[in-house]
């Protein structure tokens, strides 16, 4: 199978980038995504050409790190996949990819697809935690939590903080990405203490880094690969009316 | 017989109370020094993140490094089946003790006692902190934590939070570690590569890093330093590893003197996906939890290329359930894993390349219907669907094991302190806790009893213990790593050779897996042993490292990975020649029992080989941590 | 603040503290401050419509019907504060909704060279897309309208209230007019289509199974509403050219 790749260059954060032509010939359907982009660098490299940045580690869709958008969509055509498990199979002989970083403003291109994602540690390091040390900890089993609701907060928590969500709405919001870590803890019985401060100090950082705000369209559940849904987002919401009327 | 440079300093008294006792002989330091104090983390994962947090907690100036964009990014995120903790929350008997007795056991015993008696001891307040951080783990319908029974234990004591454990356990730490950022207690330093380990008058002082982003050479000082950077797995090119996990933080701290232990013990997992061709760049694993309903079969005949559904039943071996009529499918492990390379090299493997055997459900879907297979494994066999595109309700999976734990690494002491003052090593990149082989649901549980309960005890004694007159990064010991470091890099990138890296990573990965891979022998170690110098050679004088060192340059970092794999190789192979006996993963042909079993040889290898790092290419020197067992006594594993 | 993060980017400055901004200002400040109240005026506004075209559906009963339903609207002495906080609603919609656009579009700077819906469950459609677009029409379109409707002409009727029917058939007379007014109700409709259900979640309002329910309703109600408007000026040009 032969493909033509239009690939984004761009040398580094300041400069200004553009598509480049690659043909990646003799791909196997067998491959995932990211091993066709590991061979046409092993060519650039073989030829002493700077190869093609892209950022990778777990290849099995948990850690985060893999962040293209495929013609148009981050992570490309397969619903609930990351890219690095989207396989070759998926595209046809001939058929011309263009692949992109994910792009918002608080997410600046480092080089080529690679992107700066500090701005979600900074949102997490406003509050999406329960402020407890360690020692101090009950027996595990000291609070119940029902199985619908540990179910519940696990969906939400299943997030990989890729940032698909941002490369995919239009306003490069980050709202699915809070919403999720907001919804968790806010129906665990654990993060009921800060459940109103978290809400509005997480909100206000990812506002203060750049992101923009939500449309509703829900772009981000679609291309999300742990599809976490935009009701995280009402819940955001409501968890927030409800810091109001705290008065936080 | 023990080295002198091997103090393990494992405290007296019946084994119970050491950990209790060694608590109130430690040194304190006065929680208004503790600011005063600097400390280096290098790794996030569940050891790293853990400790970063804690000692931030504690009031130490903490210094954290990554080598991924987010410290969330770690390895250890990948983990999926679960945790183990000595909970008994199931009632069904387990007790410290008994997972203590499991995992010296599981170990081969190859293990420290004291450390691990203190790990299962620790493993109840694992989940305990989890539980407080938010994680949300399994819970049953009253509402208390659930557990399920794993990798062939007898108690169900591994908490879980579905398939994604790991990921679960690690973003608690991630978010504890991120609450003390923000507080200013911990600095966080992301997308920096350490490269070098300093030493001031003979302690570990601070790192030399790689800023990922600027290419800047970094100097970090500190009081102490602690490496958490996972373990060597990709050694050999394919694994269940994350394709940057590295041993270079371990193995430059190697070079400055610090003893790597047992590196021959390696891991390996029955059941992944079989690699699809040469672009492949790393084994998905599969839960074991699959063998307890899937049956292992190759075809009888050699080269029987028929598909699955046309060979009958009596042209198929179970060899799994002919040869171990009582555990049939549920084998450990390594077990699991030396049959399958077995029934392949036997010219009986199955797929296009050979290199794969059946894992059926066809009975299993007969017996309990579809939809309780799907309820059970649906996820995974989706995964499979999506990689290999074949679908495992109608066909058989194919598998084929995989490299998946290093149980090796840097020697520590009881205090998880190297032998070199002040160098503390945490987690996989340590030696310490699972011998020759790894417990399922036991390394996560390591990696946070590491960080959260051990190390903010030890490294205060160290430190309240410790003369440590003011170090800047003027020092000239930094100035020499640093130009070691800048050296190595204007090496790498003079090359200007023809090969491509990952080309040689392969080649490398390739001459572990065939020769120091599941089966090794005398003959196989021997002609590894000649055979990585001289691809080291090659990649010396042939590679490509194109780009430039003063930006983001993917090349570059990988090209030193490889590197020092292709020194560290030689190590791990001349362990598995020098340990004749065989013992958990590391299987030596010439020792096995007449069924085919490893053969411990307890006489003679009941030691922990400490390797001493004297130059590249040179003979390291071996140290020998003999292991007493006053409490688990030595027997030889049957699963017949 | 975060300290020292993952690169050599600086954290953003908080856009409103507590030195510089009221806090309730700061709450609604905010991205989903913001959000909470273009939904709540949002709604009002859609709630305002629902009331607006049952009225205007008495005209199928006659002028003396519609011409009485309009005198005891406009006379009574609420109305002049009704509308006051009409007027704010609406205008608080529109600033508000602007100046998410705007900041939005600074979210980001560099455009992709390709962008693709991503389909299913997404529910971004071409209204949805466009909101920004029927939003600014409307805006024109109700300048025009109420002055036309409101400060317009001025006759009376046989029973001495203001002859509303008659202003209406006489607009609707001219096809330019009848033309503008049906674009603009399917601008209606579509700011609706999205805008309805969106306001729901905007405010939190979100259910397992209420939801698909509530987005089909909010297409619903798009529909109805735009449809009757646009049905009215129809049937106001037809009859009323017949006169
Ligand atoms: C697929 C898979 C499934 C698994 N499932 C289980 C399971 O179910 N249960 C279980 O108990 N165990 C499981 N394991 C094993 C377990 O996940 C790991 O052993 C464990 O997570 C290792 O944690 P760690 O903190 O030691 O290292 P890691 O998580 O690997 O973290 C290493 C850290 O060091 C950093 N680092 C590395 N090199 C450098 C450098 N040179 N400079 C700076 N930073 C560096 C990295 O950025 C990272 O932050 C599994 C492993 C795999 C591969
Ligand atoms: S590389 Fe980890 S999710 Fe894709």
């Amino acid at each position: 199978m032969r493909l033509n790749l239009k690939i984004w260059r761009q040398a580094g954060p300041d400069g200004a980038g553009k598509l480049v032509d690659y043909a990646a010939d003799h791909v196997s359907p067998d491959m995932s995504f990211l091993e066709m982009l590991d061979v046409i660098n092993e060519r650039l490299v073989k030829q002493g050409e700077d190869a093609i940045s892209f950022d990778s580690d777990c290849r099995e869709g948990i850690c985060g790190m893999c962040s293209l958008v495929i013609n148009g969509v981050p992570h490309g055509p397969d619903r609930g996949t990351t890219v690095c498990q989207l396989h070759m199979r998926r595209f046809k002989d001939g058929e011309t990819v263009t692949i992109e970083p994910w792009r918002a403003r608080a997410f600046p291109v480092v080089k080529d697809l690679v992107v700066d994602r500090s701005a979600f540690d900074r949102i997490i390091a406003a509050g999406g935690y329960v402020s407890i040390n360690v020692g101090g900890a009950p027996d595990g089993n000291a609070i119940p939590v029902s199985k619908q609701v540990a179910e519940q907060a696990m969906d939400s928590a299943a997030c990989i903080g890729c940032g698909a969500c941002v490369a995919a709405c239009k306003n490069a919001s980050a709202h699915l990405f809070m919403s999720a870590k907001i919804a968790q803890l806010s129906v665990l019985p654990q993060g009921q203490v800060e459940r109103t401060t978290r809400v509005v100090a997480m909100i206000a950082q990812a506002d203060a880094d750049g992101f923009g705000s939500c449309s509703n369209e829900g772009e981000c559940e679609a291309v999300c690969p742990k599809e976490i849904p935009i009701s995280n987002i009402a819940r955001m919401s409501r968890e927030f009316t409800r810091a109001v009327f705290a008065g936080k | 017989m023990s080295s002198s440079k091997l103090d393990a300093k494992v405290p007296g008294g019946p084994i119970a109370d050491k950990w209790d006792r060694h608590k109130f002989e430690m040194k304190l330091v006065n929680p208004a020094n503790k600011r005063k104090y600097t400390v280096i983390v290098v790794g996030t994962g569940l050891a790293g993140g853990s400790a970063a947090a804690s000692l931030g907690e504690l009031g130490y100036n903490v210094l954290n490094f990554c080598i991924q964009d987010s410290p969330r990014r770690a390895h250890s995120i990948a983990a999926q089946g679960g945790i183990n903790a000595a909970k008994n929350y199931q009632n069904d008997g387990d007790s410290v003790y008994r997972l203590f007795y499991d995992t010296v056991k599981g170990g081969d015993y190859r293990s420290r006692e004291a450390n691990v008696y203190r790990l299962a001891q620790l493993s109840v307040n694992i989940i305990d902190q989890c539980v407080a951080q938010g994680v949300p783990f399994a819970r049953e319908y009253g509402g208390l934590l659930d557990n399920r029974s794993f990798g062939g234990a007898q108690v169900s004591r591994t908490f879980y939070a579905r398939g994604q454990t790991g990921q679960q356990l690690l973003l608690g730490a991630y978010q504890s570690l991120m609450r003390q950022v923000h507080q200013g207690a911990v600095r966080m330093f992301a997308r920096r590569e350490m490269l070098d380990l300093v030493i001031v008058d003979g302690k570990a002082r601070g790192i030399i890093v790689r800023n990922l982003i600027t290419g800047a050479i970094e100097r970090y000082a500190a009081d102490a330093v602690i490496l958490a950077t996972g373990g060597y797995g990709t050694v050999y090119y394919l694994s269940t590893n994350a394709v940057n996990s590295n041993v270079t933080a371990a193995w430059r701290a190697h070079k400055r003197g610090a003893l790597f232990a047992n590196p021959c013990y390696t891991q390996i997992h029955p059941t992944c996906i079989p690699v699809s061709g040469d672009h492949q760049s790393k084994l998905t694993l599969m839960s074991e939890s699959l063998r307890n309903d899937g049956r292992v079969w190759v075809p009888k005949k050699q080269g029987d290329k028929r598909p699955p559904e046309q060979i009958p039943e009596e042209d198929r071996d179970y060899y799994l359930e002919r040869k171990y009529p009582s555990f049939g499918n549920l084998v450990p492990r390594d077990v699991a894993s030396r049959n399958a390379k077995q029934a392949c090299d036997d010219g009986r493997g199955v797929g296009d390349s050979g290199l794969a055997v059946y894992l059926d459900f066809k009975d299993a879907i007969a017996r309990v219907g579809p939809e309780t297979i799907k309820a059970k494994y649906g996820n995974l066999f989706q995964m499979y669907a999506k990689i290999t595109d074949d679908d495992p309700y109608a066909v058989p999976m194919r598998i084929y094991p995989a490299i998946h734990y290093t149980m090796g690494g840097l020697w520590v002491d009881y205090n998880l302190m190297s032998n070199v003052p002040g160098l503390h090593v945490l987690g996989e990149a340590n030696f310490s806790d699972h011998g020759a082989n790894r417990l399922g649901a036991s390394a996560l549980m390591q990696g946070l009893c590491d960080g959260y309960f051990v190390i903010p005890y030890t490294i205060g004694h160290y430190l309240a213990s410790t003369a440590l007159p003011k170090v800047t990064t003027d020092h000239d010991a930094f100035g020499e790593a640093a130009d070691n470091v800048q050296q190595r890099i204007n090496q790498l990138l003079a090359v200007k050779g023809s090969r491509g890296i990952r080309e040689i990573h392969r080649e490398l990965g390739r001459i572990m897996w065939d020769d120091v891979g599941m089966a090794r022998s005398a003959q196989s170690l021997t002609r590894a042993l000649a055979r990585i110098p001289a691809l080291r050679d090659e990649f010396w004088h042939d590679v490509s490292v194109p780009g430039s060192p003063d930006n983001l340059n993917q090349s570059l970092e990988y090209a030193g990975r490889v590197a020092d794999y292709l020194e560290f190789a030689e190590l791990l192979a001349l362990d598995a020649l020098q340990r004749s006996e065989s013992c958990g993963g590391h299987f030596r042909e010439e020792s096995q029992t007449p069924d085919g079993e490893a053969l411990r040889d307890d006489d003679n290898f009941s030691y922990v080989a400490a390797w001493e790092f004297q130059g590249v290419g040179r003979a390291p020197a071996l140290h020998k941590e003999a292991l007493v067992f006053d409490e688990v006594h030595p027997t030889q594993r049957s699963y017949k | 603040m975060v300290s020292g993060l993952s690169s050599e980017r600086q954290p953003g400055k908080l856009r409103y503290t507590d030195e510089n901004m009221s806090s309730r200002i700061r709450v609604f400040d905010s991205s989903v401050g913001s959000k909470l109240l273009i939904g709540l005026t949002g709604l009002a506004l859609f709630l305002y419509l629902i009331t607006h075209i049952a009225g205007n559906a008495l005209i199928f009963l006659g002028a003396d019907t519609f011409n009485t339903y309009a005198h005891t609207l406009t006379s009574n002495p609420l109305i002049p504060i009704i509308e006051l906080g009409l007027v704010l609603v609406f205008l608080t919609h529109i600033f508000k909704t602007v100046q998410m656009f705007v900041r939005n579009k600074a979210a980001r700077p560099v455009a992709y060279a390709v962008k693709k819906p991503a389909g299913t469950p997404s529910r971004k459609t071409l209204a949805s897309s466009t909101m920004i677009v029927s939003g600014l029409w409307l805006l024109l379109f109700v300048v025009l309208h109420v002055q036309a409707f409101k400060y317009g002409l001025e006759y009376e009727a046989a029973s001495g209230v203001r002859d509303l029917y008659r202003i209406e058939m006489e607009t609707f007379a001219s096809p330019l007019t009848v033309a503008f007014y049906v674009v603009s109700m399917l601008l209606v409709g579509s700011h609706l289509w999205h805008g309805a259900s969106s306001a729901l979640q905007s405010l939190g309002l979100d259910h397992p199974s209420w939801t698909p329910r509530i987005l089909a309703a909010g297409k619903i109600a798009a529909v109805a509403i735009a449809g009757g408007f646009v049905v009215i000026a129809l049937w106001a040009h037809v009859t009323g050219g017949a006169r």
